[in-house]
């Protein structure tokens, strides 16, 4: 079980992997509105390093990522008991639930970037991690 | 359980299905399009001013007006909002109880033209943080080009636009007064998914109103021109009619249908097959419409219902007609559709003969007569494949049809000539003649061509009674 780390404010924290400037910013609009702490990252090495260093509650990565791919950083987590506990969202443009399963992912969603859809996922996997739900915006 | 959202592993539920449309709000256009626009994407809505674009557009919007996310409308530079929504709400399809919640409307001119065509992306970014809208229109689109200084800006502002509308989800439509020649031009063009068509050609003292897809990426569609009317109900398009997809039913042709004419039976080599189209010539006061008419009366005596299509006699002189036969011109399972031929639109009249033929079973069917035809559709190839695609309509579903034409009168000594560019697509050409002698009008008929039957070819005296046309 991973030691994740909230925000400074007591916010739970995501990891964004993603290089579409749109999706990115987004996921900062809505990701924060709904009262998350989000740091963002595009490639999925960086990811990994980020990950480890500072224990997301979440990740949300693409799968199409440079130098490590949303699927292998999932897989990499996961095989890592240190990061085991992190959630991992694939939000991808491709249709892969299935390899998103085999990767061991906990839910995967599909581009474009429905709001609702996005902040209800979230929050049922935090649910489900059992940590404190993050803030909701009124 | 949340749609779409799916534990990783199980499909989600739009992840094999087919794409998500956006309906039009017309069914006719739905059909063209392959079921609607595709969810998710870029459309351009196109045409000079006045085709029908914005109340196109209009229509979609309501149509698609629901509880859940809103509907942004955004004018621009050409009209203003209060002009759109003031004649907006002489439609059917308007509902003023959408308005400001289900349907939003935006001006976007004034800021723009402050602050430049650059804001345009992050105004659009704002509204879709307030409102979260599923349908986005800019309406106009080509209005923007006028606050650029340039098309490479056009051009970064345009793919800025597109990369955000691609990753929300929503689908937008920007309708625009573009030519044709600056689809090559305008970069909106490259990034649009969709592209229809408005259009609008003088045909004569009326004008002619077209739809066309010109694009549509991951979808079939229905190419061509498809007609198009502006009525209060809204757009009212019809499909462009091409030949079906099923094949002949050749079981259905092996059955005789009495023509209802005496003696002609016996010349066709025992009545015509159903399923099959017959042209009917002559020069005026021949006997076509007699003739014709006595063949669908004749089926409905049977049982079977009858259509005739008339564009030349009014409803009053047809039904006279009928009347001489001693049938009530109400008379269920007769259907009497007149078009006059100064306001016929091939497409529409197709659509009503289609539907009679659909909800009333009918199972003949006369147009009277082809040459007005001609004179709706100043294209002679798209008749030529209209009337192609009408016979194998007929036969795909079982019904017997005559075709009346009119010929130049050539006397009654012979030496005529059959001036009926579209013979080759029917299955029989009848021709009748008709002259003076002895002071009297003399008729004569003669089977021209039969498809699939021995038939008799000389030609034979006509005489019209009381209870019609009769074969001597």
């Amino acid at each position: 079980m991973s030691d994740s780390r909230s925000s400074a404010d007591g916010r739970a924290t995501i990891l964004v992997v993603e290089r579409d400037p749109h999706i990115r910013a987004l996921e900062a609009l809505f990701l924060n509105e709904a009262g998350y702490f989000v740091e963002f990252t595009d490639d999925g090495a960086s990811a990994l390093e980020q990950a480890r260093r500072l224990r997301p509650d979440l990740v949300i990565t693409e799968i199409l990522v440079p130098r490590l791919d949303g699927l292998a950083l999932c897989r990499t987590l996961k095989d890592d008991p240190d990061t085991r506990g992190i959630m991992v969202l694939i939000f991808s443009i491709l249709t892969a639930s299935a390899r998103a399963r085999d990767a061991g992912a906990d839910a995967f969603l599909r581009k474009p970037l429905a709001e609702q859809k996005l902040v209800d996922t979230i929050r049922q996997l935090m649910a489900r991690r059992g940590e404190p739900a993050a803030e909701t915006s009124a | 359980m949340i749609e779409d959202r799916t534990p990783a592993g199980q499909p989600s539920a739009d992840e094999d299905a087919e794409l998500p449309r956006i309906s039009t709000g017309t069914a006719s256009a739905d059909r063209i399009l392959g079921g609607g626009f595709p969810a998710h994407s870029i459309n351009i809505i196109m045409g000079e001013p006045g085709t029908g674009k914005t109340l196109f557009a209009q229509q979609l919007v309501f149509h698609n007006a629901g509880d859940e996310r809103p509907i942004l409308y955004v004018t621009t530079l050409s009209e203003p909002l209060a002009k759109v929504v003031k004649y907006l709400q002489k439609f059917e399809f308007f509902d003023e109880s959408r308005m400001g919640t289900s349907v939003v409307y935006e001006e976007a001119g004034t800021e723009l033209a402050e602050k430049g065509i650059g804001a345009l992306v992050p105004m659009v970014t704002e509204w879709i943080r307030t409102l979260g809208p599923k349908i986005i229109v800019i309406d106009s689109f080509k209005a923007l080009h006028d606050l650029s200084p340039s098309m490479a800006e056009m051009r970064r502002v345009v793919h800025d636009l597109a990369g955000l509308l691609t990753a929300y989800d929503t689908t937008a439509f920007l309708v625009g007064e573009y030519a044709a020649e600056q689809m090559a031009t305008h970069p909106e063009f490259v990034v649009a998914d969709g592209i229809v068509e408005l259009l609008r050609h003088e045909t004569g003292m009326r004008d002619d109103r077209f739809f066309r897809v010109r694009k549509l990426r991951g979808s079939s569609y229905r190419e061509g021109l498809h007609a198009l009317r502006l009525t209060g109900g809204g757009v009212k398009i019809y499909r462009r009619l091409v030949s079906p997809q099923t094949p002949r039913g050749y079981s259905i042709m092996r059955e005789r249908v009495s023509t209802g004419v005496s003696g002609l039976d016996e010349l066709l080599g025992g009545g015509l097959w159903r399923g099959s189209t017959t042209l009917l010539g002559g020069p005026t006061g021949a006997g076509k419409t007699t003739i014709a008419l006595q063949f669908t009366l004749d089926g409905v005596r049977r049982g079977e219902p009858g259509l005739y299509v008339h564009l030349e006699e009014n409803p009053t002189q047809l039904e006279f007609l009928v009347e001489g036969f001693g049938t009530d011109p109400e008379t269920p399972g007769l259907h009497l559709l007149y078009h006059s031929p100064v306001e016929l639109q091939i497409d529409s009249l197709v659509d009503e003969m289609f539907g009679l033929i659909r909800e009333r079973g009918v199972k003949r069917i006369v147009i009277d007569a082809v040459g007005d035809l001609v004179t709706a559709v100043r294209d002679p190839q798209r008749l030529h494949d209209y009337l192609y695609a009408l016979s194998q309509h007929f036969a795909v579903n079982g019904v017997t049809a005559i075709i009346t034409f009119e010929t130049a009168r050539p006397g009654i000594t012979g030496g005529y000539s059959i001036d009926a560019p579209f013979s080759h697509l029917s299955d029989n050409i009848l021709l009748l003649e008709a002259g003076i002698a002895d002071e009297r009008t003399v008729r004569k008929l003669r089977v021209i061509k039969t498809r699939g039957s021995a038939h008799d070819p000389r030609l034979r005296e006509v005489e019209i009674t009381g209870e019609g046309v009769k074969i001597l």
